[in-house]
């Protein structure tokens, strides 16, 4: 249990959206998004920085929400697993997960994707090498790895839709 | 049950020391090795933090003829990603590129991982190879003052740093190592992947026509503080890089250093590993 304390104002854009919160000093931005805008999709496994569970990117870069204080983020744009998809249809980081059985609990999928999602913002068709260390942070109790990681090269070749 | 009460982001260094000089607020820069610490309860939350993210001309990498200087809120992955720091000093770029992973990377800052002051962190092995000084802002009557400390000097005990209550590290600086030197950094961790050192070893040698006329060695993990080596760097300096060189700098290395177990591995393979990574930079060094 943790002592109630005077909440402040926070500002700031998640998936592309303005919202206003009220949030306590020591609320952790993956507390914010899940307790506060129920965006659940993001998890929390360690809320130490080991596990990824929580990646979402801050103004472009992934970063773990659990070691993010919610009022660092204002003015910042935040962008979760909920922000991916467009009119219904995934993104293709999404799709190439769900066609290559690269989910199997699904827990670590939405920090992977979003990993996945920032390296190819950086690097349009990164080597297996880059695939790998770029998802060091991210673990998945699951996949074995192997099929996350074919799904994240399986964009290098195809055709994306949304950009 | 601690409870945090106040954040703050002001724009200026004399903000940050008030916060912290005077209402005990806890510097907060990327917040890795802090935020872990507060949600597993190992330390409580302090009662206010004071973000220093925020305070122009702590961020960013400088690199002149002669020197090169850091701002104190520099990102690893900003030190990872700078052509212009992998030509100048590698040695610290190479080190910053391998701690933790992305997203750790695009959060934890240089000055935060020399102010935890963990024997084990990854700047301070390559920082301590290339004589680096700290700038430290004081609160003074009349603003800030600053004053150098030698990255030496800087590191107390671990998690003990010169910094008195209030003072905040601003700058790391260093003279670009002459462009003939050669350097190795190797951290040695139980698995490939997000490994905290078990030990780590830097070395930066100039030599001319064979003969070495500066060294530098430093090692991480195996002593309270990041340690310099200098009885390695005393056998290894005016000497020719022959198998009784190399012997010698491994055996003044071994002696030199004084490790403890953990749970991550034994004093006495530490001592081991750190005399197999020096003998292998040095065999590579002059090439086999
Ligand atoms: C999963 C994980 C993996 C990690 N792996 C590694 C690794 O491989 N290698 C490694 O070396 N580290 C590692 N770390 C530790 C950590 O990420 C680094 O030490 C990081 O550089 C700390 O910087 P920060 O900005 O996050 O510090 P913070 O947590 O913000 O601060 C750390 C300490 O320094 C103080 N402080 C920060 N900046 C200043 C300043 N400018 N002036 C005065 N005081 C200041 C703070 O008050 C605090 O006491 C890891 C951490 C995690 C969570
Ligand atoms: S919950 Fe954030 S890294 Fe594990
Ligand atoms: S699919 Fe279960 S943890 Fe990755």
């Amino acid at each position: 249990m943790r002592e109630v304390v005077e909440k402040v104002d926070l500002a700031f854009e998640v998936n592309g959206d303005s919202v206003r919160l009220a949030v306590s000093p020591d609320a952790t931005l993956a507390e914010a998004l899940r307790d506060d805008l129920e965006l659940n999709g993001t998890k929390t496994g360690c809320e130490e920085g080991e596990c990824g569970a929580c990646s979402v990117l801050l103004d472009g870069k992934v970063v773990n929400s659990c070691l993010v204080l919610a009022l660092e983020c204002g003015g910042k744009s935040v962008v979760t697993i909920e922000g991916l998809a467009r009119e219904g249809r995934l993104h293709p980081m999404q799709e190439a997960f769900v066609n290559h059985g690269a989910i199997q609990c699904g827990y670590c999928s939405p920090g992977m994707i979003m990993t996945a999602y920032a390296l190819r913002l950086e690097n349009a068709s990164p080597t297996e090498a880059e695939v790998r260390r770029a998802l060091e942070g991210n673990l998945c109790r699951c996949t074995g790895y192997r099929k996350i990681i074919d799904a994240v090269l399986s964009l290098n070749n195809g055709e994306s839709r949304h950009d | 049950m601690s409870a945090m009460k106040m954040y703050q982001a002001p724009r200026t260094l004399e903000e940050v020391m008030r916060a912290a000089g005077e209402t005990g607020a806890t510097i907060f820069a990327g917040g890795t090795d802090l935020m872990p610490r507060w949600s597993k309860e190992i330390v409580p939350r302090p009662a206010a933090v004071v973000d220093i993210k925020a305070i122009e001309g702590l961020s960013g990498i400088e690199v002149t003829d002669g020197e090169i200087c850091i701002g104190a809120c520099t990102l690893m992955s900003g030190l990872d990603e700078s052509a212009a720091l992998r030509r100048a000093a590698p040695i610290l770029a190479e080190a910053a590129s391998r701690i933790a992973c992305p997203q750790i990377r695009n959060r934890a800052t240089l000055g935060g991982n020399l102010c935890n002051a963990s024997p084990a962190a990854d700047t301070a092995v390559p920082l301590i190879a290339l004589d680096a000084v700290v700038d430290v802002a004081a609160p003074g009557r009349a603003g800030a003052t600053s004053r150098e400390v030698s990255i030496t000097d800087f590191f107390q005990g671990p998690g003990k740093t010169a910094l008195e209550p209030g003072e905040v590290l601003t700058r790391v600086r260093f003279k670009r190592p002459a462009a003939v030197a050669t350097w190795a950094w190797e951290k040695f961790g139980t698995r490939p992947a997000m490994e905290i050192a078990v030990a780590s070893v830097g070395v930066i040698v100039e030599a001319s026509d064979g003969v070495i006329e500066r060294a530098r060695v430093a090692y991480g993990s195996v002593a309270p503080t990041p340690l310099r080596g200098h009885g390695a760097e005393a056998a290894l300096v005016g000497r020719r890089l022959t198998d009784e060189t190399i012997g010698g700098c491994v055996a003044a290395a071994r002696g030199e250093i004084s490790p403890i177990s953990d749970v991550r591995a034994s004093a006495g393979y530490r001592r081991e590993m750190v005399g197999v990574m020096l003998r292998r930079m040095l065999e590579d060094a002059r090439g086999g």
